[in-house]
């Protein structure tokens, strides 16, 4: 065609209406709307384009509202894209397009992910469709389920320290898959990494933190230990309260607002060695999540954190094992088949040992006597079992007992006064003192079908606190003979259980619910007293101390649900009632998270909680020790309860590397006691709530967290700014005073560096600002008795105390490092690691006490310090 | 083996025992200067009122503190005046000590103005006499055994003390004393075994009994000796005085531990002004 003709022909085109065309799919149109019903797009096309549709509005819904730029597309591509999100189906029939329901039903992809080499289940991996841009993660037994309504040849799994997977599926139909990823790096010994790849901007959940047991093994070690709780301690948002202590307070709470659970058994006391150690060896540890706030529902019963602890399954393939032998513990670990790919076992022991060391030298020396004896230790021991009925059915079989134990058994030994015949003179004397768990739990994995996912607990908790003396003296003058004893002991036990499903209707919904029943028994005082010599009966004893049992009950839902293509809310509930002595109290807990996909991946997160608890922690003076009692609420101490509020960002990079979040929070508790001032809280006496007052509590503050999470070197920055106060009526005057864990600034720095193949090296530095304490405000003059006259000085002197809280102690920072060697043998591997703690010295104040300078009459404040540098080595062995 | 233990000895004091102290130099919060006003009465005897300054608590006086110059002290008798008080130096302390003695059923006023200082006030009432007899011990023993009968009356509040008067008629201090284990019922004081030289209770557990006390002595009693069992009765305010006093002893040095306030009926000032009967079971150990 010549050139006058084409022009000839384009201006006669154009001088026609478009109408008067016929169209086909491949008609380029132009579409631009912005939040308007599909049917208008429809409407737009009919009347520019001369496109009809014809539907039902009964079986068609077109009222969602859409925004379309679609400029000069083809006709079939832009339908598509109106219509595929909905299901609606389009033909063209003469010169109309027909609109009709997809007949296509939903298909549901579910199963395992494990470890190829031990088949360990793998919690956190990532399922994703690439071609229909949809994904999901295992849940905590490594199960996941994907519901789709259209097609995928494949997905692509995933997970940190794994080689990706491809797993075709079939074109049609359900499928339940059971796929083993295998580890990377397999010279190294088989790691579990826990580390999720799901980006921070894909998860609504917010307030947690995820704990591998890689980052766990890789932390520096205090006496050649890695302990759970401290790795904790060095997130934003959780402070260790006394230094060297494992203690938890979290966003302002006190530990007894902790929930603690092994594999979803709670745990009452949490520590070995008056704090120092946690109660569960490290090596057996598999996953760790803290939530400090935006609870899920399925958590409840305590205010301030959640501590998910998920121990080692066992391999199902090959037997492994490790021993290892520190400063002050040693301990071994295997696990193995029992039946080849159906059921596995581990079992691991660790017993702390310079007791031993001691005792010999002690006797040696004769310090205690001919019959006497030392013992000071602490040891736990792990057995876990797991058997695979069925594709659909598992079962866990776990038991653990842990024990602090002191003995000091002594024969004539009293030097002081063993040439003195008037004075008493010790015949021999024993002291005995010791704590600890039994845990024991059974757990059923059941898969009724593709996107429901069930998990039945039953389980059962112990805390024993125990201790006895006694003595016999006599005073060789008179014959006068003294024969005392006594003892003390206390118990709670948690027995129950609880129904757990995991149920993905459609990919916009992840659903939980389930039930929960806890029987608490409380027997927190028995004891008894006795002088055997003395011509006194007793007045009373406290043997006949209270016993309660309280019946818990809870039920929850929860919907991880994507609202629009940039919003998700997590909705949930949770209900509770707690009945104990003829006493009902309940609660209904909201849950609310939401996430806002805002520009260059970053995700806008808020949440709001309601927290309920209704056991208290009796602790003498405000500091933990073994001898606290857990006891119900009462009359007059109602439940607590708490409220927190939480917003933030959060990002992971496009590669993964590298993932930021702040978080900001407010949190208020309510119902919590605190012993009257100048009494302490009786923890021996039934009617220990007339000795506390009831107040509240508020923590508010913000937190920043930077970490790198791939390559050879990882590590994190962590940063918070907190306040957290309390106020109780007749203490501190009624008015507010900061907490006793009221730290300002907190920065937490870790680094983990991978340096060739043998060598990794770690290094965690620690700043927190002053911990409060308080100091007397003036001194004044005492009096003992009414006359001048009777014996006695009379200079008593008196401190005046005012505001509670009133001084800030030294800041607190600390540098550790460790160095680990590994050598990989042809079939198992060896390593040493070399730690320091605090390798500067750094002189942190473990407590304060006011002395005198008789000289120089002044009082002046001593700082004690009890964790100098502290080198130490550890020798382990894995197979 | 001596190589062994030097080496254990070494890890463990390393690792265990190298607690180390620092002396921190700090200005303490100081309320100000304020009249200290004490004095516990008793029925029979005259009044002996010490007044006295505070001071900064990073200062130290273990001389009894310092009077102040020029201070007046006006004590009132339900409501009517007494003669003035006539200041005297007993052990080298001053008193102002009333020339009338004090009467149960009379509710006592004490004011004290100072110079420079803001007046202070404080009242209390004297409490009834205990009933306390059969004061025992024997030489060499440890135990000191007494009757208490207890008034049927709910909340009443004793203090217990034990001395010694030597041979030559002087007297000794409080002796360090225990509640016999079966008594005390105390599972921290049972084991630590602990000895004080003043009891502070109340009736709680034997309202209205006949109660044998068994008190364990620290050190045996010595004889031929004269010992002295103080039982007084305390009205609330000098029972929870005492208390409180106790429980800051108790509480310590560590300025981690919750603080201790002692307790106070003085108004813009410090101390006490509280009533106490004290009966005195005196017997001789051969």
């Amino acid at each position: 065609m010549s050139l006058a003709g084409k022009l000839l022909t384009g201006i006669f085109i154009l001088c026609f209406p478009l109408s008067v065309f016929a169209w086909d799919w491949q008609t380029r149109v132009t579409v631009i709307v912005k939040d308007q019903p599909i049917e208008k797009v429809c409407g737009l096309l009919e009347k520019e384009y001369g496109i009809h549709f014809s539907y039902s509005r009964e079986l068609v819904n077109l009222s969602r509202k859409i925004t379309l730029t679609a400029r000069s597309q083809r006709l079939k591509k832009v339908l598509e894209e109106v219509f595929a999100p909905d299901d609606i189906r389009f033909t063209r029939v003469g010169e109309q397009i027909v609109l009709l329901p997809d007949q296509r039903t939903t298909r549901t992809i579910s199963g395992y992910i494990k470890d190829a080499i031990s088949g360990e289940s793998l919690i956190g991996a990532t399922i994703y469709s690439p071609a229909l841009k949809q994904g999901t993660t295992t849940n905590q037994y490594g199960f996941f389920s994907l519901t789709t309504v259209k097609d995928s040849n494949s997905l692509v799994i995933t997970y940190i320290g794994y080689e990706p997977h491809i797993q075709p599926i079939r074109q049609k139909g359900d499928q339940l898959l059971n796929v083993a990823l295998q580890p990377v790096g397999s010279l190294k010994e088989v790691v579990i990494s826990a580390k999720e790849q799901i980006k921070l901007q894909e998860q609504t959940q917010m307030s947690r933190v995820k704990l591998s047991a890689t980052d766990l093994q890789a932390m520096p070690q205090l006496l050649g230990e890695v302990d759970v709780m401290r790795t904790l301690q060095s997130m934003p948002g959780v402070s260790g309260g006394m230094e060297g202590a494992g203690g938890l307070y979290v966003r302002g709470g006190s530990p007894d607002q902790n929930l603690v659970l092994m594999d979803g058994t709670p745990i009452f006391n949490f520590s070995h060695f008056f704090g120092v150690y946690s109660l569960v060896n490290a090596n057996v540890v598999k996953t760790t999540d803290l939530y400090k706030g935006a609870f899920p529902a399925r958590f409840g019963g305590r205010l301030s954190s959640v501590v998910d602890i998920a121990m080692k399954e066992g391999d199902m393939n090959s037997y492994h094992g490790d021993v290892s032998l520190g400063l002050i513990a040693a301990k071994f670990n295997v696990e193995g088949p029992i039946v080849k790919n159906k059921t596995s076992f581990v079992v691991s022991a660790r017993r702390s040992y310079p007791d031993l060391i001691l005792n010999a030298a002690l006797r040696a020396e004769n310090e205690m006597g001919s019959g006497g004896n030392f013992r000071a230790y602490f040891y736990d021991i792990n057995a876990k079992v797991n058997h695979i009925f069925s594709a659909k059915d598992r079962i866990f079989l776990s038991f653990y007992k842990g024990e602090d134990q002191l003995l000091l058994k002594q024969t004539p030994i009293d030097s002081t006064n063993s040439n003195d015949p008037a004075k008493f003179n010790t015949e021999s004397s024993k002291f005995q003192l010791g704590w600890g768990n039994t845990i024991a739990a059974l757990r059923w994995n059941h898969i009724y079908g593709p996107r429901l996912f069930s998990n039945v607990t039953l389980s059962f908790s112990q805390y024993a606190f125990f201790t006895q003396y006694e003595q016999k003296a006599v005073i060789a003058a008179s014959g006068e003979l003294s024969d005392v004893y006594g003892r003390y002991k206390s118990l709670m036990e948690n027995s129950g259980g609880r129904i757990d499903f995991d149920f993905r209707p459609d990919p916009r919904h992840s659903i939980r619910f389930g039930a929960i029943t806890t029987l608490h028994y409380f027997k927190p005082g028995s004891s008894s007293f006795r002088d055997k010599a003395s011509p006194v009966k007793p007045l009373d004893t406290l043997a006949t101390a209270m016993r309660v049992t309280g019946a818990e009950l809870s039920a929850y839902a929860e919907d991880d649900w994507q609202l629009r293509p940039d919003l998700y809310v997590n909705i949930g509930v949770h209900a509770s009632a707690f009945m104990v002595q003829h006493r009902f109290y309940h609660s209904i807990q909201p849950r609310l998270g939401l996430r806002y996909m805002l520009a260059r991946n970053w995700a806008l997160k808020a949440a709001y909680t309601h927290m309920n608890q209704y056991i208290h922690l009796l602790s003498s003076n405000g500091t933990t020790l073994p001898t606290d009692i857990w006891v119900p609420s009462t009359q007059r101490v109602a439940p607590m309860f708490s409220k927190q509020v939480t917003l933030g960002v959060a990002k992971t990079s496009l590669n993964g590397k590298y993932e930021c979040s702040l978080e900001g929070y407010f949190k208020s508790m309510h119902n919590m006691i605190e012993s009257k001032e100048n009494n302490t809280i009786n923890q021996f006496q039934p009617r220990w709530d007339e000795n506390v007052t009831i107040g509240k509590g508020w923590s508010y503050g913000a937190e920043v967290m930077l970490q790198k999470r791939k390559g050879t070197t990882t590590g994190w920055l962590g940063y918070t700014l907190s306040w957290s106060t309390r106020r109780f009526p007749g203490v501190n005057n009624d008015e507010i005073y900061p907490y006793k864990y009221d730290h300002r600034h907190d920065i937490e720095l870790v680094l983990m560096q991978r340096l060739g193949k043998h060598w990794d090296f770690s290094a965690s530095w620690h700043y927190n600002s002053g911990t409060p304490i308080t100091l007397p405000v003036s001194s004044y003059s005492g009096i003992g008795g009414a006359s001048p006259w009777d014996p006695g000085s009379g200079n008593t002197s008196i401190d005046r105390y005012n505001n509670w809280n009133n001084y800030r102690g030294a800041d607190v920072h600390r540098l550790d490092i460790g160095f680990t060697h590994t050598k990989q043998k042809k079939h198992w591997s060896r390593s040493w690691n070399f730690s320091i703690f605090n390798v500067y010295n750094r002189r942190n104040p473990f407590f304060y006490t006011i002395d005198e300078d008789a000289a120089e009459k002044k009082r002046y404040l001593t700082q004690v310090t009890i964790l100098p540098i502290l080198p130490s080595i550890t020798y382990a062995i894995k197979f | 083996m001596r190589r062994q233990y030097f080496f254990v000895g070494t890890v463990l004091l390393v690792m265990l025992l190298n607690a180390c102290t620092k002396r921190v130099e700090i200005q303490m919060p100081y309320e100000g200067d304020k009249i200290v006003l004490n004095t516990l009465i008793q029925p029979d005897s005259v009044i002996y009122v010490r007044v006295t300054r505070s001071i900064p608590s990073n200062m130290l006086d273990d001389s009894g503190y310092k009077d102040i110059p020029g201070s007046a002290v006006i004590i009132t008798a339900n409501g009517v005046t007494l003669p003035a008080p006539q200041v005297q130096v007993i052990k080298g302390l001053s008193y102002f000590v009333s020339t009338e003695k004090a009467v149960r059923g009379q509710q006592y006023t004490v004011q004290v103005q100072a110079p420079g200082l803001t007046a202070v006030t404080a009242t209390d009432t004297l409490p009834a006499a205990p009933l306390a007899k059969n004061a025992s011990a024997q030489r060499n023993s440890n135990r000191v055994l007494f009757t208490l009968k207890d008034d049927p009356a709910p909340g009443n509040y004793y203090r217990i003390r034990i001395y010694i008067t030597n041979e030559n008629g002087g007297q000794g201090t409080y002796l360090l004393f225990g509640l016999d284990p079966a008594f005390n019922n105390n599972l921290v004081d049972f084991f630590t075994k602990s000895s004080y030289n003043s009891l502070v209770m109340n009736d709680e557990r034997f309202n209205g009994k006949d109660v044998n006390f068994v008190l364990q002595t620290v050190d045996p009693i010595p004889g031929p000796s004269q010992v002295t069992v103080e039982v007084s009765v305390l009205t609330r305010a000098t029972y929870d005085y005492f208390r409180t006093m106790t429980a800051q002893k108790e509480n310590g040095n560590m300025a981690v531990r919750n603080p201790v306030r002692v307790y106070t009926n003085v108004t813009n000032g410090y101390g006490i002004v509280g009533g106490i009967n004290t009966q005195k079971l005196t017997f001789k150990v051969e």
